[in-house]
């Protein structure tokens, strides 16, 4: 018990959590302009067609209404801006939190629910528990380590789970069903006709997606450097995905750098020491030995 | 380090334990409607492998007789949330008069639609393949009075 407790919080360096933390707010301001635009159709939809969520029933949330849907639109993208920069993160994390989260109750409750972001949904209700975060703080903290365990959690589950949810839906004919085929047809690519040419092929890749997802638990047992590797088969998944039925799972894609070491990641450091070294300052490191 | 206090970190445990078990719970017995703890379900059924596959769209014909296909850009609708509402709109095709109003208040420069129909085209699919050939079916539709 002592021992999962210890990996469930096994401590991380803060600045791995501002990285984390940076990323996945300016994803939010993405989703909401580039990823996802269409719920900002929702606007326009007449209110008869609303068929709120489960959890949109419970919390009596309102029917949208333009005000409504533009409203959070703007308010979340601002405050999702301003909670990147990594200040006042419980305030700022909360409040991206509670506008995301009725965001997306008004994107699911018009007859379609996205399976793409549960890991998303997770690192913003966790992200505000970890408080103060310094990008390049090198210290290490046990509540950011379990922000980001309970995301790569998540993460793993969007997988693992999805293969139970074939069983219970599909049953054990899934793999030689005829679903890859229909999704081609539905949605896919150039790239996606070529390979349902192919005798066999859709049932092999079938097989193969089961196999992934069952053993998608596995990361947790592994070293930092085939870790990161499992990491890169991850993104792999998702960029055949993309390449044959257009499905980008962004979301879960920006969920899945919580197992990566972000903090290695300075854009703004690099950038300052390039500028530095055009205008002929030089580190100590740098000055030559005479 | 910056470490968690007892507290912090049972309340911590309890968290994950019950976030863990309604996504199982949801997995097994859950739905949609449960967002976000329901199943993760995407692409979850097993059609036959040679049972034809529906390729829906919804079209309408409007004032100047042209046949549009609405979209997510000219409808603010998605396809996917037309075929989750599917059954209601074949029990009452009624219902499509507000989508030719969710158009209008999406495309208010355009002609307005007279006819709103749902279209599935069924494509042949054989040994898990499509063979390249389909049929239209209209399955409900609505004209202004």
């Amino acid at each position: 018990m002592k021992k999962v407790v210890g990996w469930l919080t096994e401590p991380v360096p803060l600045g791995r959590v501002a990285a984390f933390r940076t990323l996945i707010y300016l994803f939010v301001a993405a989703d909401l302009v580039i990823f996802t635009p269409w719920v900002r159709h929702h606007a326009s939809t007449p209110g008869d067609l609303y068929k709120p969520l489960l959890v949109g029933r419970l919390l009596h949330l309102p029917i949208p209404t333009p005000l409504l849907v533009h409203g959070i639109f703007w308010s979340l993208l601002v405050v999702a801006l301003a909670a990147a920069t990594g200040r006042a993160p419980r305030l700022l994390g909360w409040t991206v939190f509670a506008l995301y989260f009725e965001w997306m109750v008004i994107a699911m409750s018009y007859g379609k629910v996205d399976h793409d972001r549960v890991g998303l949904l997770v690192a913003l209700a966790v992200l505000p528990t970890v408080g103060r975060a310094r990008h390049g703080d090198p210290r290490r903290t046990e509540a950011g380590g379990w922000a980001l365990r309970v995301t790569q959690i998540a993460v793993v589950c969007t997988y693992f789970l999805a293969a139970w949810a074939k069983l219970r839906f599909g049953g054990l004919d899934w793999v030689t069903s005829s679903v890859l085929a229909r999704a081609i047809i539905r949605r896919g690519t150039d790239f996606a006709d070529l390979i349902a040419g192919v005798p066999y092929l859709l049932i092999l890749a079938q097989f193969g997606i089961v196999a992934f997802e069952l053993a998608s638990p596995v990361i947790f047992f592994l070293r930092p450097r085939w870790r990161n590797y499992a990491v890169a088969f991850f993104y792999s998944f998702h960029l055949v995905t993309f390449a044959t039925i257009t499905i980008s799972f962004a979301p879960h894609l920006a969920a899945i750098t919580a197992f990566l070491a972000l903090e290695k990641v300075r854009p703004l450091v690099w950038a300052r020491g390039f500028l530095g070294r055009n205008r002929g300052e030089v580190k100590g490191h740098e000055r030559p030995v005479v | 380090m910056e470490t968690l206090s007892t507290r912090g970190r049972v309340a911590r445990v309890a968290v994950t334990v019950a976030g863990v078990v309604l996504l199982l719970l949801g997995t097994l017995w859950g739905q949609d409607d449960d967002f976000p703890f329901g199943p993760f379900r995407m692409y979850s059924t097993a059609p036959d492998p040679n049972a034809d596959a529906p390729d829906t769209r919804v079209e309408g014909v409007d004032a100047t007789g042209r046949t549009v296909v609405l979209t997510e850009a000219n409808s603010g609708l998605r396809r996917a949330e037309i075929e989750g509402q599917q059954r209601a709109y074949i029990d009452d095709p009624g219902r499509l008069r507000q989508v030719a109003i969710a158009y209008a208040e999406k495309s208010p420069e355009a002609a307005p639609l007279r006819t709103v129909r749902i279209v599935i085209r069924w494509e042949g699919i054989e040994h898990s393949r499509p063979t390249g050939t389909s049929r239209d079916e209209v399955i409900a539709t609505w004209t202004a009075p």
